[in-house]
């Protein structure tokens, strides 16, 4: 029982999404019945600039912000929990509440940088303020699993004369797969989902991502009514992160959780 | 290994971080002693404290706070009602248990303007399906979405829905930490559901419930992109929230001055509220230690 409303809460507006994405307007607004309707799909993805560019825009930035994250927060990562206590538990906590920081607030600031530093309307660019902004979560869950590894398995690598380098390669990166694993996933789902940035340095359409897109989608009036048209962007919009869900749900929740236990 | 080579090791994560959350706040301090807007050219033209005197006789500003502070309070507090009831239900050994886990977080993962525009489609009036539900019920259709005595709730309705999950896992993780021999001691001495949930469950849950909340009411007091593309503010800007009056100013009225004091004027009140909540915490925990 509570577990059919659990399911009814969690499904029941995406489901209704998917049923209007395939009903004719008319249906929808109570004027005749209709029957069922691609066409919605079909304008979308005929769209200027098509809905793919914008589904395409958006997979470039979650991969490129992911792998600079990445990139920064191992190495501080290891660093950090090879750090003496003291040192390390400050920094931690200046950490852990940058990751609850709202990043809504920076806009401005980051607005100004990117017309500074000519970063508008570059794609890859903005995978420097999300690479930011998720920093906090990956240094916490990265930290957190170095920590896990015993000491004494990098001294005995030290011991057979193995470098930094050689040490991260052999023997720490492979236990650290699934931390690592995790912590790509959260920071994909979170340049999918960003908008305020977005929105602010991306102004051509043809380079838009997903959320500022489905902003523009919605435009001024609360009161129109293309809502097939919206319902379609909304099922399309959403299918490659429920797939994602769906494929790496045990990742994304221990991540998830092993960041609010540790941190 | 040596000390420095560890700091260069984090130097560059450092160096952003300073870059994308520190430089910024700087930036504000100074930006709010400035005139910076379409009467001045769009210059910097240094005006000592005339903004923050601005900011604290604007009723905008004061009326966007309040909103805000509505819309975290019930939208934080109903989120960490509905988490525990999410979490405790997750927790129990029901089969099918992982998938339903998975399902129920499905509405965290979705970017929230997606969500944002579903919103606006279900709480349509009279096409939405809650309104037609209501008319099939022989009831009136509920203006959700023009009416300024309702409209927060409908923003507050569809903020729930999607962040409820995260405070269910959060609290998930917290439930899985509790050794299930404290439960069946307390079954054994004859305590009922309820009396171990208040006796055990929510005191040892209690750091996953600050961890919660202060995550939640910092985002929630930043909220932007829900209120934006569901309601864009209105009707008669009874759902504005700060973020998007300082948005509003930079980016429309071109007010950048302005903007970043209303910027540095949120982030104040958002630290007002952690600190408090924390310390708060922190004297019950120490003063529940005394009492022992």
């Amino acid at each position: 029982m509570a577990r059919m409303l659990l399911l009814l809460w969690s499904l029941g507006p995406m489901l209704w999404q998917l049923y209007s994405s395939l009903r004719p307007n008319e249906a929808l607004s109570g004027m005749g019945t209709g029957g069922w309707t691609l066409e919605h799909y079909r304008q979308l993805l005929q769209s200027d600039p098509p809905f793919l560019t914008t589904l395409l825009n958006s997979v470039v930035v979650g991969a490129s912000s992911t792998a600079l994250t990445l990139a920064l927060a191992v190495p501080c990562a290891y660093a950090l929990s090879r750090l003496g206590r003291r040192q390390a538990r400050a920094l931690t906590a200046l950490v852990a509440a940058a990751a609850a920081f709202p990043a809504v607030l920076l806009f401005l600031a980051l607005l100004e940088l990117a017309r500074d530093w000519h970063l508008a309307n570059q794609l890859l660019a903005l995978s420097l303020p999300y690479a930011g902004l998720c920093l906090p979560l990956a240094i916490l869950l990265l930290t957190a699993a170095f920590a896990d590894i015993p000491i004494e398995l990098e001294e005995a690598a030290l011991i057979e004369g193995m470098g930094l380098w050689q040490r991260l390669r052999w023997i720490l990166l492979p236990l650290m797969a699934p931390a690592i694993a995790s912590s790509g996933l959260l920071v994909f789902l979170f340049s999918w989902n960003e908008y305020p940035i977005a929105l602010t340095w991306l102004s051509r359409s043809d380079l838009l991502t997903l959320a500022p897109a489905m902003a523009r989608i919605a435009g001024s009036s609360v009161y129109t009514i293309p809502y097939g048209a919206f319902a379609a962007a909304t099922v399309l919009g959403s299918a490659p992160l429920i797939l994602l869900m769906l494929l790496f749900q045990r990742q994304i929740i221990s991540g998830l959780t092993q960041g609010a236990i540790k941190g | 290994m040596r000390r420095w080579r560890l700091w260069l090791l984090m130097a560059p994560a450092l160096a952003l971080l300073l870059a994308i959350f520190a430089a910024p706040l700087m930036h504000y301090l100074w930006l709010s002693t400035q005139a910076q807007s379409v009467l001045t050219g769009l210059k910097p033209v240094p005006i000592g404290a005339q903004q923050w005197l601005r900011l604290w006789n604007d009723g905008r500003f004061w009326q966007d706070t309040w909103q805000t502070l509505r819309f975290s309070a019930a939208s934080v507090s109903l989120e960490m009602l509905l988490g525990l009831a999410v979490a405790l239900l997750l927790h129990q050994p029901l089969c099918g248990r992982s998938l339903l886990r998975t399902i129920s977080l499905l509405p965290w993962a979705l970017p929230t303007t997606v969500m944002a525009l579903g919103w606006r489609w279900i709480f349509n009036d009279p096409y939405g399906p809650i309104n037609q539900l209501l008319a099939v019920l022989g009831l009136g259709a509920m203006p959700f979405l023009s009416n300024p005595n309702i409209t927060w709730l409908a923003a507050v309705g569809a903020d729930t829905w999607k962040t409820t999950p995260f405070v269910a896992l959060l609290l998930l993780a917290g439930l899985q930490t509790i050794p299930s021999d404290l439960y069946e001691a307390a079954a054994l001495e004859g305590a009922t559901a309820w009396q171990s949930l208040r006796r055990i469950t929510l005191p040892l849950l209690t750091p996953y419930l600050l961890i919660a909340v202060l995550f939640r009411l910092a985002q929630a007091l930043g909220v932007f992109d829900l209120i934006q593309v569901l309601t864009g503010g209105g009707p008669a800007g009874s759902t504005e929230s700060l973020a998007l009056y300082a948005y509003l100013n930079a980016m429309r009225f071109l007010d950048f001055g302005y903007s970043a004091t209303l910027l540095l004027g949120s982030f104040a009140i958002l630290l007002l509220l952690c600190g408090t909540a924390a310390l708060v915490w922190r004297w019950s925990s120490r003063l529940q230690g005394e009492l022992r």
